[in-house]
């Protein structure tokens, strides 16, 4: 069993840009442990490691790439619509390189 | 005059001039206002709504409702999230835009489980959705509002999608009609992502062939979503004819028969009871049923397999959510502070629970044990299952534990007790992409319940019949909650 702590759920919370309450936290121990009950019997299932994961819902299908064609783009125009910081045709975003 | 009606139904009334459809729309929104007032099953209502030319389709001119996680452009597409309170998309839902073709009338976006991630409704930004048939119990989720204004009267049919059981659970503690269909067969382009192994588009209504019809109209091909195929072969309308006889079906053991639940509640006692007098309606129509064991490991695993791969799915899929490229922008001194304000204060405490053990399950140091194990189990499961529909045409099962539980004392959480098998086992046709439907079955507590039925894929055509087939043989059809006053309907 893994030994879940409150500094761990914060620190990975802090990870993700979230801010958890005391509750919250306490919450997600718990079902940290629940999750970890089952997982721990999984690793118990024989041959468990041999199995190759299965990563979507229907792995028989063929992908084709669509044609490599131009398409017309989104207008600037629609998008500028939605957006509530800009300046002429360009979104204004806040300054992300050089500190506060 | 009463609109409660199937599909079939409307269409003749709106073709020979008894109704219009901008009488239906207008009836529709209507109700919608009404519904909205006692279950909160919208977030938003598109008042001026117009009806539609009626043509030989048999969708043209009928109202509906839109699931808010599908992108409707230059509508308000929220996923009852604050985190996307006021975002009106630039683009529609292909499902959607498939549906224009058949002009069909939008009069709403319905409310949800925040983004997906819940199944009790009880998390959507625009407050609790209440079930119609009784306001103190859970509509069920993630596609509460759809289900709640479909059982309501409201209109008949609403769009939903199902990552774990979405459509399907709902549907049950609505006493409707709720199908996924094969994963891909509808494009998930313009869909909130959840997790993206996992989600499907579909339908809720009040009959199987209304299903039927409805996802003929959405699904297809589309080259925005190379998960897509094509289903232009595969008429599901057109293939309904309850022939049944000599079908082959199984439910598992493990979870339905009554000696796994020593200490069974008196409604999972008459719920389980039902389901087995249901498939007793089967037999009578030459199918037979077998009870099936399956590996217990397997079946106990169902759960935190489900919820290591759709958390850690949803983790990423939803880390572009920060304020700075969708939604309001946070306060703080710098970009960091300004993205963690925003999602703190816009994310509901059980989204940003699951994003926790998503992030947890896909560290470098835990991958193995949690997600790559979970996603080795999802194909043990799978291959169970593929192998018994070799020898079986569908797994039927009973939805849920019984009715919609009350919301009060209800937690979205993750617990663990010997009934979580019984209310998690849906997410099985999610691992594998199987088409699943549930239908109504009867009722316990004065309240409706659901049976569902799980085929292989691309198989949809089987399932729905067999659901056709059973619906036939029970009064539920088209049934509605007794919510509205009777001069509502009129």
């Amino acid at each position: 069993m893994h030994n879940f702590t409150k500094e761990l759920v914060d620190d990975l919370a802090d990870k993700l840009l979230i801010g958890l309450t005391d509750d919250e936290n306490k919450l997600i121990l718990n079902e940290f442990n629940i999750i970890d009950e089952t997982m721990e019997l999984i690793t118990k299932i024989p041959n468990i490691s041999e199995v190759t994961p299965m990563t979507h819902a229907l792995d028989d299908q063929t992908y084709t790439p669509r044609a490599d064609e131009k398409e017309e783009s989104i207008k600037i125009e629609d998008i500028l619509a939605n957006c509530d910081f800009y300046e002429g045709r360009e979104i204004k975003v806040p300054k992300v390189v050089g500190g506060e | 005059m009463n609109y409660i009606k199937t599909i079939e139904e409307l269409h003749e009334m709106l073709t020979n001039g008894e109704v219009t459809s901008e009488e239906l729309v207008q009836d529709s929104l209507k109700k919608a206002h009404l519904v909205n007032d006692k279950c909160h099953a919208f977030v938003t209502l598109l008042d001026d709504a117009k009806g539609g030319f009626v043509t030989d389709d048999l969708l043209s001119g009928l109202p509906y409702g839109i699931k808010d996680n599908y992108s409707t452009k230059g509508i308000l597409s929220t996923g009852s999230s604050n985190t996307l309170k006021d975002y009106v998309p630039f683009f529609s839902a292909t499902a959607v835009l498939n549906l224009e073709k058949h002009n069909v009338i939008p009069i709403g976006k319905t409310a949800m489980d925040e983004f997906g991630m819940g199944g009790t409704g009880t998390t959507a930004h625009t407050g609790n959705i209440l079930n119609p048939w009784d306001l103190k119990r859970m509509a069920g989720g993630s596609s509460s509002g759809s289900a709640a204004s479909v059982a309501a009267g409201v209109y008949p049919f609403a769009l939903g999608s199902d990552t774990g059981d979405s459509i399907r659970k709902p549907a049950a503690f609505c006493g409707i009609v709720g199908y996924k269909p094969t994963y891909g067969m509808i494009s998930r382009y313009g869909l909130f992502p959840f997790a993206s192994s996992l989600d499907h588009c579909g339908c809720l209504t009040r009959s199987v062939k209304d299903a039927a019809i409805v996802v003929d109209a959405m699904k297809g091909q589309d080259k925005n979503d190379l998960t897509s195929w094509d289903s232009s072969s595969i008429h599901l309308y057109d293939s309904l004819d309850g022939k049944v006889k000599g079908k082959k079906l199984f439910y598992i053991k493990e979870i339905v028969n009554m000696e796994n639940y020593p200490d069974a509640s008196s409604e999972l006692k008459e719920h389980l009871d039902n389901f087995h007098k249901t498939l007793k309606l089967l037999e009578e129509e030459g199918v037979s049923v077998d009870e099936v064991s399956i590996d217990r490991d397997l079946i106990n695993a169902i759960f935190s397999v489900y919820q290591c791969l759709s958390c850690a799915e949803a983790t990423s899929n939803m880390s572009n959510l920060t304020g700075i490229i969708f939604g309001p922008r946070g306060e703080g001194k710098n970009i960091n502070e300004m993205m963690k304000d925003h999602r703190t204060k816009g994310f509901s405490s059980l989204i940003k629970r699951r994003f926790v053990i998503g992030s947890y399950v896909l560290q470098k140091e835990n991958q193995e044990k949690y997600f790559v194990n979970a996603q080795r189990v999802r194909r043990l499961i799978v291959d169970k299952m593929n192998e018994l529909f070799q020898k079986y045409d569908a797994l039927i099962m009973p939805v849920s534990t019984g009715p919609a539980p009350y919301i009060d004392g209800s937690k979205d959480e993750i617990t663990k007790d010997n009934t979580t098998n019984l209310e998690e086992h849906l997410q099985i046709g999610n691992f594998g992409g199987f088409p699943s439907i549930t239908i109504p079955n009867g009722f316990v507590s004065n309240l409706p319940v659901g049976i569902n039925i799980t085929g292989k894929c691309y198989d949809d055509v089987n399932v729905l019949n067999i659901a056709y087939a059973l619906e036939s043989k029970m009064p539920y059809k088209n049934q509605i909650a007794p919510l509205l006053k009777e001069e509502d309907y009129e």
